[in-house]
């Protein structure tokens, strides 16, 4: 029978020593390694189930987590984190029942377009596409003209005209660089897009199918 | 009470008790031969004994440290066993598997903060810790710029300047993150990026 009376007494204070320690520096090492476990539990279980719907999707489910890690760096309280993570939530949903299988860039690029004011029925005309084209520029040009000011309807018309067009991701990155460059000389910016979409040259609908250098359409990158 | 008061089996019974026991002077012998012919038990080796039956007590408090380390143990195998996503690690799900061709290139991140004292950028490729990514001011220019290694794909920063989160004026945003600022956004491809 070994009882703690029976223990010799200098093994007691070391035996004590190592389990504190093991506890204390397992705890530290768990939370560096998982960020969101700063979250209270409920705001975590929450925002793991929307995770976890997105997983079963078969959707990648860094966006949310990137939203919340960014929300806990800056501070911000659980239930703010918690709404905004649903919203990109219901966001990303819409814009994968809309525009299907594409991928996660993709996905977070549509995302945004919605988050910043556009109707999800708007996106509608990017869900055909051809083969190696991208809509990453698109989308971007078009969350960020809205974001500046550019009345939604306007910007929303104007990029879809533009991609069914043909137009090339060069053609996007240069309508942004003149609009955004116009509306910070003071230029109105519905009227900066109006005057620079006259200039924009779209490209034939018909593009040869061929996958260009550094594209990274349908990439899942995180 | 006297004996002729008895009944007769008690009376029997004291008188058998009573007689004088007379052993059998071989009995002791015989004994002592009987103990002599038992085998002698051996001791067991120490590494034998380890794993016979015993009972341990310890106090509570002793228990419960023993028991706090166990849990630690877990814990720590627990979270090297997990990636960061809460999955095995090596495990990929279907939304996570690896890029085809990961095609990682320098990018190149600069603000224009010529008062500033310290700056970093901060994104989803970092988890957002102004910590990993400190910006190198450009001597005698107002310029602060960081080279960064990332995969092609679509990525979302901001700077962190003197400890206040700004938007990259020179980059498209994504809009409002939610949390009061915008993020910036860079598409990386080879060698290009929006």
């Amino acid at each position: 029978m070994l009882s703690a009376s029976k223990l010799p007494r200098w093994l007691v204070p070391p035996a004590l020593r190592v389990g504190a320690l093991l506890l204390l520096g397992a705890l530290p090492a768990a939370a560096q390694q998982d960020p969101l476990i700063k979250l209270d539990p409920r705001s975590r279980m929450a925002i793991d189930q929307m995770m976890d719907t997105l997983r079963q999707l078969g959707l990648s489910d860094a966006r949310l987590r990137s939203t919340a890690l960014q929300g806990i760096r800056m501070g911000v309280d659980n239930g703010k984190i918690v709404a905004t993570v649903s919203r990109k939530f219901a966001n990303l949903k819409t814009a994968f029942s809309i525009l299907g299988a594409v991928g996660d860039n993709e996905l977070d690029a549509a995302a945004a377009v919605l988050e910043a004011g556009a109707k999800p029925s708007q996106l509608g005309a990017f869900k055909t596409r051809q083969k190696g084209r991208t809509d990453l520029d698109a989308f971007t040009v078009w969350a960020d003209l809205i974001n500046r000011g550019v009345p939604s309807e306007e910007t929303s018309t104007a990029i879809s005209k533009l991609w069914q067009e043909g137009a090339d991701e060069a053609t996007f990155r240069r309508l942004w660089n003149d609009v955004q460059a116009d509306i910070s000389q003071g230029q109105n910016p519905g009227a900066a897009l109006q005057a620079r979409i006259r200039e924009a040259p779209g490209r034939p609908a018909q593009k040869p199918p061929t996958t260009p250098e550094g594209e990274v359409e349908n990439q899942r990158s995180r | 009470m006297t004996d002729s008061e008895l009944h007769p089996y008690v009376e029997l019974i004291a008188r058998e008790a009573r007689r004088p026991v007379v052993s059998d002077p071989a009995a002791r012998a015989r004994v002592m031969a009987a103990v002599r012919a038992e085998p002698i038990p051996t001791r067991l080796p120490v590494w034998l004994r380890a794993f016979q039956p015993r009972a341990i007590s310890l106090s509570p408090a002793v228990g419960g440290l023993l028991a706090a380390g166990l849990v630690g143990i877990g814990v720590a195998v627990g979270s090297f066993a997990l990636d960061r996503g809460g999955h095995l690690a090596g495990q990929a799900t279907v939304a996570e598997r690896p890029p085809v061709s990961p095609k990682v290139s320098d990018t190149v991140f600069v603000i224009v903060a010529p008062q500033a004292a310290k700056v970093s950028l901060v994104g989803d490729f970092n988890d957002w810790d102004a910590s990993k990514l400190p910006l190198v001011r450009v001597p005698n220019s107002g310029l602060w710029k960081v080279a960064v290694p990332l995969p092609a794909g679509r990525h979302l920063y901001q700077f962190v300047v003197d400890g206040n989160w700004v938007a990259d004026p020179g980059a498209p945003v994504a809009g409002d993150n939610g949390f009061g600022r915008p993020n910036s956004v860079r598409i990386v491809r080879t060698g290009s990026a929006l």
